[in-house]
């Protein structure tokens, strides 16, 4: 049961925003209703918020968060968590591009697929996607977890750096520099705990764990084209 | 960045009303200039004409000179020209015509006086309105909201590429093909080499915006014999760039993206009807029941053409 309701609509997204940033400071539940897809809802919320998005949310829901348990009922646009520090965002259904871009830390579960270039540039964290991941899913992630329980797209992890991408269903291609590799049962274990929390964890799944070749860790003339191929 | 979007209904309504929602919701993806293609009820014969001269002071003149032109190549006012009443130095006229011998040959003799008065769209039923500002400042002045159809696009410029200018902003027409018109989000990187293959076929360019290219490109390509949705798919891997683009013909409108999924394109099919936009807070203006189904066409190199049913008849 949520303490505080704020109404989106056509009001302007600032005065929202302070709306939503005065309940969190006080410590109170939010439910943000009638949404209607508004971008920049629910950027930089504290630890300790908890806060509900009735409907679908645009651009950039919980960018920057920082601690906050974010759940979006429906469909998020583009940089959803973009840039997040830790706190938990869930979203009902589709995540749009880039879900997960920049994120340092905390866990974002998207119940439906995601689009392009999930995680990119991630530098930690995890982001589990119960549906399938979408073109160039973790592109240049230079950390964390992507988690796939219903495949990927076309050209999966490209330019990978240190990042990891789970994938158990089909994946359609693998991008520069991805390597599928066997993962060891402590490996497993470490997916399954990150999962379990979230109702997820099946121990009967045959697991693709992609990781970077590191042929583009260091120029290297000779091999000049797998940088154009990026 | 720049917003785009299109609308069908399925039957003649009220399409520039939608349009301007779905273009009001987008303006801060572009609030350079903005543009509407609206597909009105057709006509047997003869053509709208939409015109936009570049000195108000000299339109009689302008109008003049145009009319002499189009009846050397057998074309005629059949009604009497309408502008609007801005106090802009630009004006937009338009004019209702027979038809010439040769659209192609009288376009490029129209052209002519293009310094002076620009034709930006000629169709048995499409009409191009677009100006500099904000889609509510361009509908007021242009009386979108009134204009009455079954299918059209909308578009809001941030301009990257070339100068803002009310004729640099889209839609696009298919200069000199009939009826159709393109909007396009992204950058083509290789527009000089196509344009001056283009040029060199005879086509003309009357601005240094990329996207004017796309329309003249699909439009040659299905002269050549390809159909819609082959030169869609051709021009994916053919045109280098990023884009999403929406190309409006007289019965359908079809859309390609390019093959790094860079420009996202939402849209929402029911009962017939049709709304797509760059942002999904766009299609909730005309569709604001949260429970409708959203498609995001997100993927790399997708294309697709929706067709537009009941062209004439009342809802």
């Amino acid at each position: 049961m949520s303490d505080v309701v704020i109404d989106v609509g056509k009001r302007p997204v600032r005065e929202v925003h302070e709306e939503i940033q005065a309940a969190a400071q006080a410590g109170k539940s939010i439910t943000v209703t009638n949404t209607l897809s508004r971008h920049n809802l629910g950027v930089g919320l504290p630890a300790g918020c908890s806060i509900r998005f009735e409907g679908s949310v645009g651009y950039y829901c919980g960018g920057l968060n920082n601690g906050a348990i974010i759940d979006i009922e429906r469909n998020a646009g583009w940089g959803c968590g973009e840039a997040m520090a830790s706190g938990h965002i869930t979203v009902g259904g589709y995540a749009g591009m880039s879900v997960g871009a920049a994120m340092l830390g905390g866990t974002i579960h998207v119940k439906g697929d995601s689009g392009p270039r999930a995680g990119v540039a991630m530098k930690g964290g995890n982001i589990i996607v119960e549906g399938k991941i979408g073109y160039q899913s973790g592109f240049m992630a230079h950390g964390g977890k992507i988690i796939a329980l219903g495949g990927a797209g076309p050209s999966c992890a490209d330019a990978l750096w240190e990042g990891e991408v789970w994938v158990t269903g089909d994946i359609e291609d693998l991008g520069v520099d991805a390597v599928v590799t066997e993962p060891t049962a402590e490996q497993v274990a470490e997916v399954d705990a990150i999962l379990d929390p979230l109702g997820l964890k099946d121990t009967s799944r045959d697991w693709r764990r992609i990781v970077a070749g590191q042929r583009l860790w260091y120029f290297e003339s000779r091999d000049a084209k797998a940088w154009l191929m990026i | 960045m720049c917003g785009i979007a299109g609308r069908i209904l399925n039957a003649p309504g009220k399409v520039g009303r939608d349009l301007v929602e779905l273009m009001d919701a987008q303006e801060h993806r572009g609030a350079d200039s903005t543009g509407f293609a609206i597909y009105g009820v057709p006509r047997d014969s003869g053509y709208v004409v939409r015109a936009m001269g570049f000195d108000r002071d000299a339109m009689g003149k302008d109008l003049e000179d145009y009319l002499a032109i189009l009846r050397q190549h057998g074309g005629d006012f059949t009604a009497d020209p309408t502008w609007d009443n801005g106090d802009s130095q630009h004006y937009s006229v338009r004019m209702e015509i027979s038809d010439p011998r040769d659209v192609a040959m009288w376009t490029k003799a129209a052209d002519q006086i293009c310094e002076r008065l620009e034709m930006q769209s000629v169709g048995r039923s499409l009409e191009i309105i677009k100006d500099t500002g904000g889609a509510y400042e361009v509908a007021d002045k242009h009386g979108v909201r009134d204009m009455v159809g079954t299918h059209g696009l909308g578009h809001a410029r941030l301009a990257t590429e070339s100068d803002v200018r009310p004729n640099a902003s889209h839609p696009f027409w298919a200069r000199p093909f009939p009826d159709v018109a393109i909007v396009h989000n992204g950058q083509i990187t290789d527009y000089y080499t196509w344009r001056s293959k283009l040029e060199r076929k005879g086509y003309r360019f009357l601005t240094y915006n990329d996207s004017e290219l796309i329309a003249v490109w699909v439009s040659d390509r299905m002269k050549e014999g390809l159909s819609l949705e082959q030169a869609l798919i051709r021009s994916i891997d053919e045109i280098d760039g990023v884009f999403t683009f929406m190309i409006g013909g007289p019965d359908t409108i079809g859309w390609a993206k390019d093959r790094f999924a860079m420009k996202p394109l939402v849209v929402v099919e029911q009962n017939g009807e049709m709304a797509a936009a760059t942002e999904e807070q766009a299609v909730r203006r005309v569709y604001d029941d949260d429970g409708v189904s959203i498609l995001n066409y997100d993927g790399p190199s997708l294309h697709g053409i929706w067709g537009v049913g009941n062209r004439r008849a009342a809802a």
